[in-house]
């Protein structure tokens, strides 16, 4: 029986899409079979973010219809073994499911992967209902921002609601911006909202020209700064060894090298 | 260093600002209590406490605040004097 994971932040633009697609690549990565469910009827994305916009036949809500059976609506990246995706209808809006077809939807899937990712619409009214309603747990993205942690905490109490359990992910931090008194840091996220974290995603170009590309940042070599730390977060998420420590400077590490252990936890 | 400088030009850092910010919008979200119905309740525990002891009513201070979670309401009020009643 897999594990279904919601990935939502009450505010849109974020980077759910973004880190549904990459955390899902990355945990086929690392050996499980994965399938990413996108929610957000009307406004689907993440076939583009995967880049698997031309390979869409059918949807998750032609399988509510019973216009084709489950197995038919999947997805199979080519790129890796074991990633599949169900895209959402982009002609239909939110009132085309209800929570119990979404549970319905993701149960059967858990029964045949090991995880699974729902990538949940902006907001929350219906489509967020909707994209819960068969989660077992959450992911929260936040970016350092009043307006999106605010938003965040109004998910987080939603979720409590609905017994199911978060964990953060602070997406595109600065530590310029950080280190000027210019952004909340880390730190400050978790203190203001006292969720657990699985990590904090630095604010990265590469991310955009991966986008661009239709390619998810883990998948090319020579990883970015925020590549790696999806990478860690998939495996903090599947349960593998991770380093606990946050990525070091230059001279952070040279001191280290040289054993002087300024940056001692 | 500069940061310092900076602080003493500008005032606090506008990660402070937000931090700040944050903890008072949060509270109200949390709590579904806006500004009007705040102000409605400061103005009857303003009247209860002068019932006892006299107090400038209009300077009973009322604020919610968030830590962890947890949301705090705190009430302070000045006491001028024993209550002449």
């Amino acid at each position: 029986m897999g594990r279904a994971i919601v990935i939502t932040s009450g505010k849109g633009g974020v980077g759910k899409t973004t880190t549904t697609a990459n955390l899902g690549t990355a945990l086929a990565q690392l050996g499980h079979s994965v399938v990413l469910v996108d929610a957000d009827i009307g406004l689907r994305n993440l076939d583009v973010v995967m880049g698997l916009e031309n390979r869409i036949v059918f949807h998750s809500v032609d399988v509510i219809r019973g216009k084709c059976t489950l197995q038919k609506a999947l997805i199979k990246d080519r790129r890796l073994d074991n990633l599949w995706m169900l895209p959402a209808s982009q002609t239909d809006d939110k009132d085309s499911m209800t929570p119990d077809d979404m549970r319905k939807l993701v149960t059967e899937l858990k029964n045949t992967h090991d995880y699974v990712l729902i990538d949940c619409p902006a907001g929350i009214e219906q489509g967020f209902k909707n994209a819960i309603a068969g989660a077992d747990e959450a992911i929260v993205v936040a970016t350092p921002e009043v307006s999106s942690i605010r938003d965040a905490d109004r998910v987080v109490g939603l979720l409590a609601q609905a017994d199911v359990s978060a964990r953060l992910i602070v997406n595109r931090i600065s530590p310029q911006l950080v280190k000027k008194g210019d952004m909340l840091s880390q730190a400050d996220v978790i203190e203001i909202l006292a969720l657990e974290m699985l990590g904090a995603v630095p604010l990265d170009d590469q991310i955009i020209a991966t986008t661009n590309k239709g390619i998810p940042a883990v998948l090319e070599p020579g990883k970015s700064l925020a590549a790696k730390e999806l990478l860690r977060i998939a495996k903090l998420i599947a349960g593998h060894e991770v380093e606990d420590r946050q990525p070091v400077g230059f001279f952070a590490r040279i001191g280290r090298a040289l054993g002087l252990s300024a940056t001692a936890a | 260093m500069w940061q310092n400088i900076k602080t003493l030009f500008s005032g606090k850092p506008s990660r402070e600002v937000a931090k700040g910010r944050l903890h008072l919008v949060l509270a109200h979200d949390r709590t579904g209590l806006d500004g009007g119905r705040l102000q409605e309740m400061r103005k009857e525990i303003a009247a209860v406490i002068a019932r006892y002891v006299e107090i400038d009513a209009e300077a009973v201070d009322i604020q919610i605040e968030t830590r962890n979670r947890e949301t705090q309401l705190t009430v302070s009020s000045a006491i001028q004097a024993r209550s002449t009643t």
